[in-house]
């Protein structure tokens, strides 16, 4: 059965090729057929692998499947092929199992778009990409795979390509990615030259093997992938893209930006985790990277007025969750939050997209309000996902989140300090996430639209599967040993851990007061300029754009600005110049005289034997 | 004269005969097709002849003539591009003339010349060749006789031609004068061991003045634009092909069997000619606007390029020089063939289609012809995949191999230029054909031999340019007998 394992990237890519080949000739009814089925059947033949894996282990743990080999030159053979162990049969279930889910969604959500091929094509093109790069067994497949998901991301967050903003985005976040994918490349050239291999699992054998903890190379290489990981998963400081990522349509953020693509950087980490083992500095900071964004976001968040904002930033606190797991050494933990966290995430993106879409496109959270009432389906479905987010007991997100914090506080002598920010975080997801439910869902009604819940079949049945999960997804936690090594079991007292639970609460109970009742008046705190001035850095995402623009891209223009007459076209433009000169200095020579033209016979014969004459 | 002998000069009988056979034929009743049909017997009977002779190669047939295998490539070359221009022919000269027929006794004439060159040996028959050759062309060149154009051509390159000769045949008779032989191998024996005055090498350069002037090659080269515009489509497809592969053919074939090679000031000669040749003619096409002179300029820096492999024989043998210079002759007359082609299917109807306006949205209003004129041209600037390709890459590992830097440059910036004004006519045809006078083309279906012929020319340059191995390795066999 694991032979099959090629299919699983196969479908979606044959559903990419024949969405796009038929170039939108398609009816509109077999389109989503096509994309949401090809990804569908993966979905299914992965979950039969993953089950027959389970049930028969192999003996190594893992399973290896050479397709064939890309090229040989000179004993550089890179085959294509494919790695299947329990890390990414896990990442294999996420994305083809909640992408199939958001695909199904797609079908009603982007009904009658007049690109409705054109997304399921670029959809189907990302599960393929991001399936290749969970499953790659090597680092040019994992490359190829992390440069395509990078691709379809840049496409669908441009999908409505006709307003120029959201061009606009789609480039910043392909910029912005690019400068950590800058960073990836060179650490793996790095990987490959000083270790000789690009087979992923034997360069972490040869590292363990060949260099010792602590040591340059190690610590190099270790901060070079930790790059590409904060631009793919939006962490300080390559996190300002994400915001604006938003400007794609729902279903996309639900998929890419919120469950899969997001999450590479996570899963890179844990991929090579052995070489962050041997670079305690570069864990560290993972971890470190993991808590400053999971602060700075949750405070954003608490500020934004797009509903799809305020998700978008608590994706990005959330991954820094994952990255403070992964720099505390709890592997398991890290995983065990991604799956929770793709599964809620994409329910309240979908959920979200259900209001907007009952409104008309309609994002500011000011302009909603009440809608709980008439929105049932999304009200309880996105309540069921804000539960989980936030942590409350019995979610899936509780058991997940509990575990990474209880592991940060064990972690050393700086533990409490993460542990500390951790909790803090916890209590800013409860602020923000209730204060999103009080002003969509209660209060007066501020719509300008009349509203209707208009939701299909195809986009109902997600949402309750998604809800599904989202709560006993906490039971799924699958067993990671072989791969990941266990962490530290470590004793922590029933307070941290009362307190670590209770985080949430206090954080609600505050939103209700400042939201429901009213007790505390968020108006008087924004008269003082002080508390305004608060208000507007916050919202402007601690000013890391207005700083960008003016420690980079202002210089940079500047730079352009003054070679704008482009001192390297001079040389090839005096090309063109002598040429053409030459030409037209030629070009009397051919005057049609035919006495001319037998002079010159004559004068060129007396030149030419006189060379023969005199070398 | 053996049968042996008789046998072996049967592909170049064969031509001659068909020469006097067509010739009969019109003077018994005039008809059109009958006249093409048997032109095409004629060349393809003498095609057929050739593994027989091949059989008896290699062999002297009496003094003048040595057929060997490297003449028979030659032969074969002349007789396949006679086919194709014949087919080119057809169409082009169906409507035009009340007296077409002796066109075909011309061309018929003109292979002969062709054949004569590739297998001669000798200074009379290497000049009856050459004029049979030239006095074909006079005629085929201004046979609309009433048009202005064609007729000038005609007289210009008659009485230019009559000039290079005359340098030819005293070139020739300063060489007798002092050697006392007419036969490129006695000359050759003889050169080995005795030392000659100047007056030979003088005689030598003469006859590359001569030679020259037919190449096209720069200092000599005035006469190509005016004669290529003014000849008829085929005629200068003609012109530009089998004069210059027969000539070339047999300018190599002096070179390696008198012992030329060992004349260091005539390498100096080559290079100055090759150096003038690709600069000046690859500059002169630069702003070109009709695309009859745009080739002729093209041609003159070919033959420029081949001239570099022919110096390189010096350094690297003359094995490696016969390979690389039938090569590229091979792929120039393909490529050109494929572009002159395309103006002569083009032309058909009436005025020939000569200004680059005139291809203006050609790829919109036909984009099959557009496709071959297309792949023809980048086969002559030397894009990868199609013959021109292989062939440039010859003169280049030939020029690095031999360490002449200065020919290698000199072919990289002509070759750079050169793209430019292939460029320029594909972008042309690229362009939307809105608001060109769609009179300029007349919108005439397209021949339909003509097409065909066309379709199996850039067959033939895409696969001798993605899989020439076994087309390089028949050359490098066939090499070996040149000596």
């Amino acid at each position: 059965m694991l032979d099959a394992l090629w299919l699983v990237p196969t479908l979606p890519l044959a559903g990419f090729l024949l969405l796009s080949l038929t170039a939108g000739k398609l009816p509109e009814r077999a389109v989503p057929w096509i994309g949401a089925g090809s990804v569908g059947t993966a979905a299914l033949l992965a979950a039969i692998i993953g089950i027959a894996f389970w049930n028969q282990p192999p003996e190594s743990q893992f399973f290896r499947q050479t397709l064939w080999i890309w090229m040989q030159v000179d004993g550089f053979q890179p085959p294509v092929a494919l790695y299947l162990d329990a890390l990414s049969l896990i990442m294999a279930f996420v994305v083809t199992g909640v992408g199939f889910l958001i695909h199904m969604y797609s079908a009603g959500y982007m009904a009658g778009d007049p690109g409705y091929s054109r997304f399921f094509a670029y959809m189907n093109l990302f599960v393929f990409a991001m399936l290749v790069l969970v499953l790659a067994d090597n680092l040019v497949l994992l490359y190829l795979g992390w440069e395509g998901v990078g691709l379809c991301s840049y496409l669908l967050i441009g999908f409505w390509y006709e307003k120029p903003e959201n061009g606009f985005a789609a480039r910043k976040a392909f910029v912005v990615t690019r400068v950590g994918d800058t960073a990836m490349a060179i650490g793996l050239f790095l990987l490959f030259t000083q270790l000789g291999t690009l087979d992923i699992q034997s360069a972490m054998q040869r590292a363990a093997a060949q260099w010792s903890a602590g040591s340059p190379l190690a610590t190099a290489a270790a901060f070079l992938l930790l790059g590409g990981a904060v631009g793919k998963s939006a962490q300080l400081p390559l996190q300002t893209w994400l915001p604006d990522a938003m400007a794609g349509p729902t279903p996309v953020s639900a998929l890419i930006h919120a469950a899969t693509m997001v999450t590479a950087g996570v899963y890179l980490i844990a991929r090579t985790h052995v070489l962050f083992g041997l670079a305690p500095e570069a864990q560290w900071l993972v971890a470190v990277v993991g808590a400053i964004t999971l602060l700075m976001s949750g405070l954003t968040a608490l500020t934004q007025t797009d509903i799809k904002r305020v998700l978008a930033y608590s994706t990005i606190s959330q991954i820094g969750y994952m990255f403070l797991a992964l720099g505390v050494g709890a592997w398991s933990a890290a995983i065990f939050h991604l799956m929770t966290h793709a599964f809620f995430k994409a329910l309240l993106f979908l959920a979200a997209g259900a209001v907007i879409l009952s409104l008309h496109h309609e994002q500011n959270i000011f302009n909603m309000g009440g809608l709980w009432r008439r929105l049932p389906i999304a009200f309880w479905t996105f309540l069921i996902g804000a539960a989980a987010l936030v942590a409350l007991p019995l979610t899936s997100g509780y058991y997940s989140k509990h575990d990474i914090l209880l592991a940060a506080y064990g972690a050393g002598p700086s533990g409490s300090w993460l542990w500390a920010a951790g909790v803090v975080g916890a209590f800013l997801t409860a602020v923000y996430t209730s204060r999103l439910i009080l002003i969509v869902f209660f209060g007066p009604a501020r719509a300008h639209h009349a509203v209707e819940e208009k939701l299909s079949l195809s986009m109902t049945v997600p949402l309750i599967v998604l809800a599904v999960l989202a709560v006993i997804g906490g039971l799924l936690e699958m067993p990671l040993q072989p791969v990941l090594p266990v962490s530290r079991e470590h004793e922590s007292g029933l307070l941290i851990g009362l307190i670590t639970s209770l985080a949430p609460f206090a954080g609600i109970v505050v939103a209700i007061l400042f939201y429901g009742t009213k007790r505390f008046s968020l108006e008087a705190m924004l008269r003082n300029s002080a508390g305004f001035s608060l208000y507007r850095f916050l919202l402007n995402g601690f000013c890391m754009d207005w700083l960008y623009d003016k420690v980079l891209v202002q210089p940079y223009l500047r730079l352009a600005a003054s070679n704008k007459q482009d001192v390297v076209d001079k040389p090839y433009q005096a090309i063109v110049w002598i040429s053409r000169s030459v030409h037209r200095l030629l070009t009397p020579t051919q005057s049609g005289k035919l006495r001319w033209y037998a002079a010159s016979i004559a004068f060129g014969a007396a030149v030419v034997i006189a060379i023969g004459m005199f070398t | 004269m053996t049968a042996d002998a008789l046998i072996a000069l049967l592909p170049i009988m064969v031509v001659a005969g068909a020469a006097i056979v067509v010739m009969l034929a019109i003077a018994v009743r005039r008809n059109y097709r009958l006249t093409v049909i048997l032109t095409l017997l004629g060349l393809v009977t003498a095609l057929a002849t050739l593994p027989l002779a091949a059989e008896r190669a290699p062999l002297a047939a009496t003094e003048l003539m040595r057929i060997d295998r490297y003449a028979l490539f030659f032969i074969g070359l002349v007789l396949a591009t006679g086919v194709a221009v014949t087919l080119l022919c057809y169409d082009y000269f169906a409507k035009r003339e009340e007296q077409k027929e002796e066109i075909y006794i011309l061309l018929l004439t003109t292979l002969l010349g062709g054949a004569v060159l590739a297998a001669s040996s000798h200074f009379a028959s290497f000049f009856l060749g050459l004029e049979t050759l030239s006095v074909s062309l006079f005629a085929m060149i201004a046979y609309p006789i009433k048009e202005r154009l064609p007729l000038e051509a005609g007289i210009k390159y008659m009485t230019l031609s009559g000039a290079a000769s005359a340098f030819l045949l005293f070139g020739m008779a300063l060489i007798y004068a002092e050697v006392g032989v007419l036969s490129f191998a006695e000359l050759g024996r003889l050169s080995a061991t005795a030392d000659f005055q100047p007056s030979v090498l003088i005689g030598i350069v003469m006859i590359i003045v001569g030679l020259g002037f037919k190449l096209s090659l720069v200092p000599f080269h005035l006469w190509t634009p005016d004669v290529y515009q003014g000849a008829p489509a085929p005629v200068t497809a003609l012109l530009s092909t089998v004069s210059k592969s027969a000539i070339f053919a047999l300018l190599l074939r002096y070179f390696v069997v008198s012992g030329s090679y060992s004349y260091e000031s005539l390498s100096a000669v080559l290079t100055f000619i090759a150096v003038a040749s690709i600069l000046v003619g690859n500059l002169l096409a630069l702003l070109q606007d009709n695309v009859k002179r745009i080739l002729a300029y093209s041609s003159i820096a070919h033959l420029g390029y081949v001239v570099v492999a022919l110096i390189t024989g010096r350094v690297l043998g003359s094995a490696f020089a016969v390979e690389a210079v039938a090569f590229y002759l091979v792929a120039y007359v393909v490529s050109t063939l494929g572009a002159f082609g395309v103006v002569a299917v083009l032309s058909v109807g009436g005025d020939e289609a000569e200004t680059l306006a005139a291809y203006q949205g050609l790829f919109w209003r036909n984009p099959g012809l557009a496709s071959i004129f297309t792949a023809s041209l980048l086969s002559l600037a030397g894009i990868p995949l199609t013959v021109g390709f292989v062939g440039k890459f010859y003169v280049f590992s030939s020029g690095v191999n031999a360490d002449l830097w200065l020919l290698v440059w000199t072919v990289v910036i002509g070759s750079g230029v050169g793209l430019y004004y292939y460029l320029r006519i594909v972008l042309a045809m690229m362009k939307s054909a809105d608001g060109v006078a769609t009179a300029a083309v007349p919108a005439a279906p397209a021949p339909l031999v003509g097409c065909l012929t066309l379709t199996v020319l850039v067959a033939l340059l895409l696969w001798l340019g993605v899989y020439p191995g076994a087309f390089m390795e028949m050359l490098q066999s066939l090499s070996k007998t040149l000596s």
